[in-house]
């Protein structure tokens, strides 16, 4: 399953922001539109780097498929960052 | 998208739960995060230390967790970061790296050694990596700071 919606939330002292669900579905939408183009990119790259096309695909698409479940949390001097991807 | 989370959004979208309410819903929805390293490791090993394969849960996230003290970070305040990554990620990530093309193996085993890695990449094959994720899930690294100096990381799977 692809990514679907980012969480990012910052707290800071003095100013707090709401949590900003940040909906990556609809990178699907100029995506699909540049879909040649970064088709024919990756297949530009991927016979630069001597490397199978398909293969380097399917391995940036684990990569994608991979990423939810990504969460990251720092805290430091009363600021707080956090970063979910769901 | 599963049914329960897509609930969860429409929720949202109507406006009958606020977007803090949707996230601890959908944090709910995620597998069991609340499991500890102590309780993962309790369950892998016995009393005595030994391995007990039986009681062996299948680790889904590598968690790095470090608490670093004003001394170490000249920072006001304790610095913390918890960093939860999915295991499936982690298997991605090595799979990326077996594009590294043949040709850019002795650059890089050279800068490794550099760096004090003696680690001959091109000796690496994908099999190898698979089972070095695997062993991941039996990991658990505690380090503490010396006296005066309260920087602690964990790493752990759970």
């Amino acid at each position: 399953m692809t990514p679907s919606i980012a969480i990012v939330r910052i707290e800071t002292p003095h100013w707090r922001c709401i949590p900003l669900w940040i909906p990556l579905f609809l990178l699907w939408i100029p995506a699909m539109i540049l879909s040649p183009i970064i088709f024919l990119v990756l297949i530009g790259l991927s016979i630069a780097g001597r490397v199978k096309p398909w293969r380097a695909l399917s391995l940036l698409w684990d990569l994608l498929c991979s990423l939810p479940g990504t969460n990251v949390r720092v805290t430091s001097e009363g600021t707080h960052v956090s970063v979910r991807i769901l | 998208m599963n049914e329960n989370r897509r609930q969860i959004l429409e929720l949202l979208a109507a406006g009958k739960i606020t977007a803090s309410e949707a996230e601890q819903l959908l944090a709910a929805l995620e597998p069991d995060s609340t499991v500890s390293a102590h309780t993962f490791t309790s369950a892998v090993s016995g009393s005595n230390g030994s391995h007990d394969s039986t009681a062996k849960i299948h680790a889904k996230y590598l968690r790095v967790l470090v608490e670093a003290d004003e001394t170490m970070t000249g920072m006001k305040g304790p610095t913390t970061v918890n960093v939860r990554v999915p295991m499936q990620l982690l298997r991605a990530g090595v799979r990326l790296a077996s594009l590294i093309p043949p040709q850019a193996h002795d650059q890089l085993d050279e800068a490794l050694n550099r760096h004090g890695v003696p680690l001959t990449l091109s000796q690496i094959k994908p099999e190898n990596l698979e089972e070095l994720i695997d062993h991941l899930e039996d990991l658990t690294v505690d380090v503490d700071g010396k006296a005066g100096n309260q920087t602690k990381v964990r790493v752990f799977c759970e």
